[in-house]
């Protein structure tokens, strides 16, 4: 292993080697295969102030992320910041709706077309990291310091594939819940329910001040997050960690799913509920509460209505909430350019250190000596991240974004939907679900 | 084409009565003193490379496909046999229920869509049979939707549909009637939204066809009827359907073909909504293969899917041939 | 084509006599009501398109919907021209570039496969025509997979040859023109071989000329249909710079979900520039397709 600092010249290219193989060395850092240890030492400063500065010839950086809603334009800003930064290196950034995203980019970066650097979900890591679409970056996460007292066990753990580091978070964004101060004010409902009872009694005393129905329950996005937040709230877990089972049919998660029901069948909602319209009823005022994402904070505000947001009730056992994380990950197609590589670590270790600006997109920073500063402590969002340790993450199993999007999903529907009853939905979709994890297991085996 | 196919008959008819009968030399009259060796091949060559690199070789290179677990982006495509085939039929599989429940989907769409593309745009192209001021207006108008293309068509027939705030529901609620109508995401609404829709977009597509057909129908032929006594109907059923028969063969074989492969009015409009009910069968085989990239189990959905619409276009051209005599 | 050979059963004219007047006027005026009627159907909802994209965000959102918007503006169409990632104009563009590129190649390739087919005698004739008609009869999701994986192979992803060379087989457009070159008839060709032209001379100086009308049904049919076309583009096609309109649009809708204000601004932007082309190509268009069902 050479340190050379000279990107070009005297340097041949190298080929990376994905995980489990060996590693080369290219401009003072190294692409790690196994493990956070020893080896990426060559040129990375082991006491983590990452020198990050980019000196190779100009370049392009492919970006890409699914930053399309109110949070795109902060994204937007942070990368032109970054580019004023840093003129050599010029970003050209693609926004891909999410749902588009996790199909396109692989078969990009396969194709050669894809991104150097981007951002995904974490409970997507695992599924490209078997793929070999993305690279271990431990030796980047060493050398920018993260370190793991810094974030939530949680979502530590759940950036590890096989024991290497996929992503670098650069924030935490759970559902709320979201209500109409003005609505609540007339009703007399005083602070924003905390739990079970109190939602009752608030969601009561919303229909008798004449919302008949005050909480509307969608049977698509986001009920299925709901849906896991009271699973974990009741003490289940919707798989098992190995990756092989699928448990979110056990009693824990019948009675999520049939509280759910009866929201629907006490009469806070109307039933057949159509995708995305619960949230554009709460935009127009004809719902009071309702649960969604973080990040619509900035589109509520555009839409100029009374709202405040809570933490979700704990309507089982226990605090819990269903939360994801916005992760910076590097391609193989970048790993194979020693300039692109360098630029892409240059790139998101700005980035990351930018998670204050961030936090006024909605989200909630994933460092916790981010989120405890005053930036984050005035924002909409503080409340949530004051809950952060109650954040649940789905485990690192590759596949499971899909097996979950054609298993349980549809069994949250479906039992919503009032086609059949929530523990026989859960049965199927847990079985089918089952399966195709095991079958997963054996494609990934490979 | 119709009056240059009949101008073009009766000038070789007029021509060859009056030239003198001259024994042609059997090689001019079937060009094969020019038309051997590579003359031919050379004409072909272009479409030839076409055909063979984008339509016989993927079809070849499908079958080996849903012989492997294939997934394109893992570096090892075990194969597996009849495996994924199998799956199909097994009811205990993974792939079994998702797949016939899309079948069924494009069943149910093509079984609805079909005979109102048939006959809608018929009785509008004999709404427009006659010279009449503004004809060409009307039938630009109609055709305008088609132009306008799939994906600008589902984005605002979306919005007008959207439960809360679309333009139909609200208008319905100010007729009295029920104003909540959940159309793109509840079946059988979904399916009425579906076909609507596409009768809307493409109406204006085979209701030209027809017209044309219509009008190539001699008035002679008409003429003869009324002189017979024949009244409206039956000038209908004795006159224009024997005239239409090929316009309608053709009409009825492109209407099913678009019809079971439709895709993007459920993907813009649905998304396969409410759970999977309203996902078609190609856009199932699309989502499995290039989404989930399980491209074994998409290309044998594909042969099987190919199959039965063989046998359904054989079907509908044995139908239409019978009648023709 | 316009002509008619359909003479209507009484012209209704003012100079003819009142009672054959009368029941002319009174068939003519239900049918214009039929026919006003359905273009009501027609035209409404295009109107609502064009109105909603100058609403404000919430406006367009709002119910009841307004047919006039309270407070016009230009917001929509700001954000989506200046949006870098959704170039409305560009997708117009390459959609335009797309069809008539796989238009021409369509056109190019079928009649010059179509000519020896009706005209030529060789050995394999029988095998290569049975093969195309063959194909006829396969429906296209059979070729989605492996044609993607070949496009890949072949470094055309996300670039517009992915739209433009796999779909410009058309066994179809052999079979047409064969058949319309069959009808042709051979005494012009006959002259022309006695005079010594070789086959491509006639093809070029004979055949082609007297088939026009096919070869532009033919054009205008593969146009609409890669215009049209929407499953392949959305997953061959992945930057914004190089989408056709169908998968660009549908990006639009899925980032846009409920900002109807912009989806109706886009839609609108996508559909201007193709009716303007249609005001002036319409009689051009409608002629060829209607030609595609007679004797085909």
């Amino acid at each position: 292993m050479t340190e050379n600092t000279t990107p070009t010249g005297g340097f041949s290219r190298r080929r990376f080697l994905e995980l489990g193989a060996g590693t080369a060395a290219v401009a003072g850092l190294a692409a790690c295969g196994g493990g956070k240890s020893a080896d990426d030492a060559a040129g990375a400063d082991p006491t983590g102030e990452f020198s990050a500065g980019y000196d190779g010839p100009e370049i392009e950086l492919s970006y890409w992320n699914g930053f399309t809603g109110g949070d795109g334009p902060f994204m937007k800003q942070m990368v032109a910041d970054f580019m004023k930064d840093n003129p050599k290196i010029k970003v050209k950034s693609n926004t891909v709706e999410w749902a588009q995203y996790y199909q396109r980019m692989p078969a990009a970066v396969t194709a050669g077309k894809g991104p150097d650097v981007g951002v995904m979900h974490l409970d997507q890591l695992a599924t490209n990291a078997a793929r070999k679409v993305i690279v271990p970056v431990d030796d980047l996460a060493e050398a920018i310091g993260l370190a793991q007292d810094d974030f939530t066990e949680d979502v530590w753990t759940a950036g590890i594939y096989q024991d290497a580091r996929y992503g670098i978070p650069l924030d935490v964004h759970s559902l709320g819940m979201y209500y109409n101060t003005e609505s609540f004010e007339k009703a007399g409902v005083s602070e924003a329910p905390a739990d079970a009872a109190a939602l009752t009694d608030a969601l009561d005393k919303l229909k008798s001040a004449g919302n008949a129905n005050p909480f509307w329950m969608p049977s698509r996005w986001p009920a299925h997050l709901m849906f896991l937040s009271v699973l974990w709230q009741n003490g289940g877990e919707p798989y098992a960690t190995d990756g092989a089972t699928a448990t979110f049919d056990s009693d824990a998660g019948v009675s999520a799913l049939t509280w759910m029901v009866e929201v629907i069948n006490k009469g806070y909602s109307p039933k057949n509920v159509a995708q995305d319209s619960q949230y554009v009823a709460f935009k127009n005022k004809q719902v009071d509460v309702t649960w969604d994402g973080i990040w619509q904070i900035n589109d509520l505000k555009a839409a100029d209505m009374p709202f405040a947001l809570a933490p979700v009730p704990v309507v089982g056992e226990s605090s819990a909430v269903w939360a994801n994380s916005h992760n910076f990950y590097i391609t193989r197609q970048a790993s194979q350019d020693e300039n692109k590589l360098q630029a892409a670590k240059v790139f998101i270790d700005a980035l990351s250190k930018k998670s204050g600006d961030w936090a006024q997109a909605g989200m909630v920073p994933a460092r916790k000596s981010v989120r405890e500063s005053a930036a984050v402590k005035d924002t909409t969002q503080a409340p949530i991240a004051a809950q952060i340790d109650d954040m649940r993450f789905l485990p690192p199993v590759p596949g499971l974004g899909d097996v979950q999007a054609q298993t349980l999903e549809i069994a949250v529907a479906d039992a919503i939907l009032g086609k059949s009853q929530p523990a026989d939905a859960l049965k199927s979709a847990a079985s089918k679900a089952t399966q195709l994890m095991g079958e997963n297991l054996k494609k990934y085996e490979a | 084409m119709a009056s240059s196919d009949t101008a073009a008959s009766t000038t070789a008819g007029t021509a060859s009565s009056e030239r003198p009968e001259v024994s042609r030399p059997s090689s001019v009259s079937r060009g094969r003193r020019e038309g051997g060796g590579a003359a031919p091949w050379l004409f072909m060559a272009p479409y030839l490379v076409l055909f063979l690199g984008f339509v016989i070789a993927p079809a070849i290179y499908g079958l080996y496909i849903s012989l492997r677990a294939y997934d394109y982006l893992l570096p090892n495509k075990p194969f597996v046999g009849l495996d994924n085939y199998q799956k199909l039929f097994d009811s205990e599989s993974t792939t079994y229920s998702d797949f016939w429940n899309s079948m069924q989907a494009t069943g149910i769409f093509t079984l609805f869509s079909v005979p109102l593309l048939l006959t809608i745009p018929l009785l509008v192209a004999l709404l427009m049979n006659s010279k009449f001021k503004g004809r060409n207006l009307f039938r630009a108008l109609y055709f305008a939707p088609y132009v306008l293309g799939v994906a600008v068509v589902a984005v605002l027939w979306r919005f007008l549909l959207d439960s809360n705030i679309g333009l139909i529901n609200q208008y319905l609620g100010g007729l009295g009637l029920p104003d909540g109508i959940p159309w793109l995401t509840s079946v059988p609404e979904a399916w009425v939204a579906l076909v609507g829709v596409t009768v809307w977009w493409t109406l204006g597509f085979n209701a030209v066809i027809y017209l044309a057909g219509l009008q190539d129908i001699p008035g002679e032929l008409y003429e003869a009827a009324k002189v017979d006594g024949a009244n409206k109907w039956q000038s209908f059923r004795n006159v224009t359907l024997p005239g239409l028969r090929p316009v309608l063969a053709f009409v009825t074989m492109i209407t099913i073909i678009a019809s079971a492969n439709m895709f993007g009015q459920s993907y813009l409009m649905t998304k396969g909504a409410p759970g999977i009910e309203t996902r078609t069968a190609i856009y199932y085989i699309a989502d499995t293969g290039l989404r989930n990239s399980q491209m074994g189990d998409a290309a044998a959905m594909s042969y099987v899917l190919t199959v039965i619409l063989i046998v359904l276009s054989v079907g509908v051209f044995w139908l239409f041939r019978e009648r023709k005599d | 084509m316009a002509t008619t050979t359909v003479r209507p059963p009484a012209p209704p004219t003012p100079s003819t006599a009142p009672d054959r007047r009368r029941p002319a006027k009174r068939g003519s005026l239900v049918r214009y009501i039929g026919l006003i009627v359905l273009a009501l159907l027609f035209i409404s909802p295009l109107l609502f398109m064009l109105v909603t994209s100058f609403k404000t965000r919430v406006e367009a959102a709002g119910a009841p919907p307004t047919w006039i918007p309270q407070e016009p503006t230009f917001q929509a169409y700001d954000a989506i021209l200046n949006a870098a990632d959704t170039p409305v104009l560009k997708w117009f563009a390459n959609s335009m570039i797309a069809a008539s590129a796989n238009a021409l190649i369509v056109v190019t390739t079928a009649a010059l496969a179509a000519y020896p087919l009706a005209r030529m005698d060789f050995r394999g004739k029988k095998i290569v025509f049975g093969a195309i008609i063959a194909t006829l009869f396969v429906p296209p999701v059979i070729l989605i997979i492996p044609n993607y994986l070949i496009v890949g192979e072949l470094q055309w992803l996300d670039t517009l040859t992915a739209v433009i060379v796999p779909t410009a087989a058309s066994a179809f457009g052999v079979f047409f023109l064969r058949q319309f070159f069959l009808s042709l008839p051979r005494e012009l060709e006959e002259a022309a071989l006695l005079d010594g032209a070789n086959r491509w001379q006639i093809f070029a100086r004979v055949i082609l000329p007297l088939s026009k009308p096919a070869l532009v049904t033919l054009a205008v049919l593969a146009f609409l249909t890669n215009w049209n076309d929407f499953l392949w583009p959305v997953y061959v096609l992945f930057s914004p710079e190089v989408q056709t309109l169908p998968a660009g649009l549908s990006t639009l809708q899925s980032a846009n979900n409920v900002r109807y204000d912009l989806l109706m601004a886009g839609a609108v932007i996508a559909s201007l520039p193709v009716l303007l082309l249609y005001i002036v190509a319409q009689r051009f268009i409608i002629e060829g397709v209607s030609r595609s069902g007679l004797k085909g």
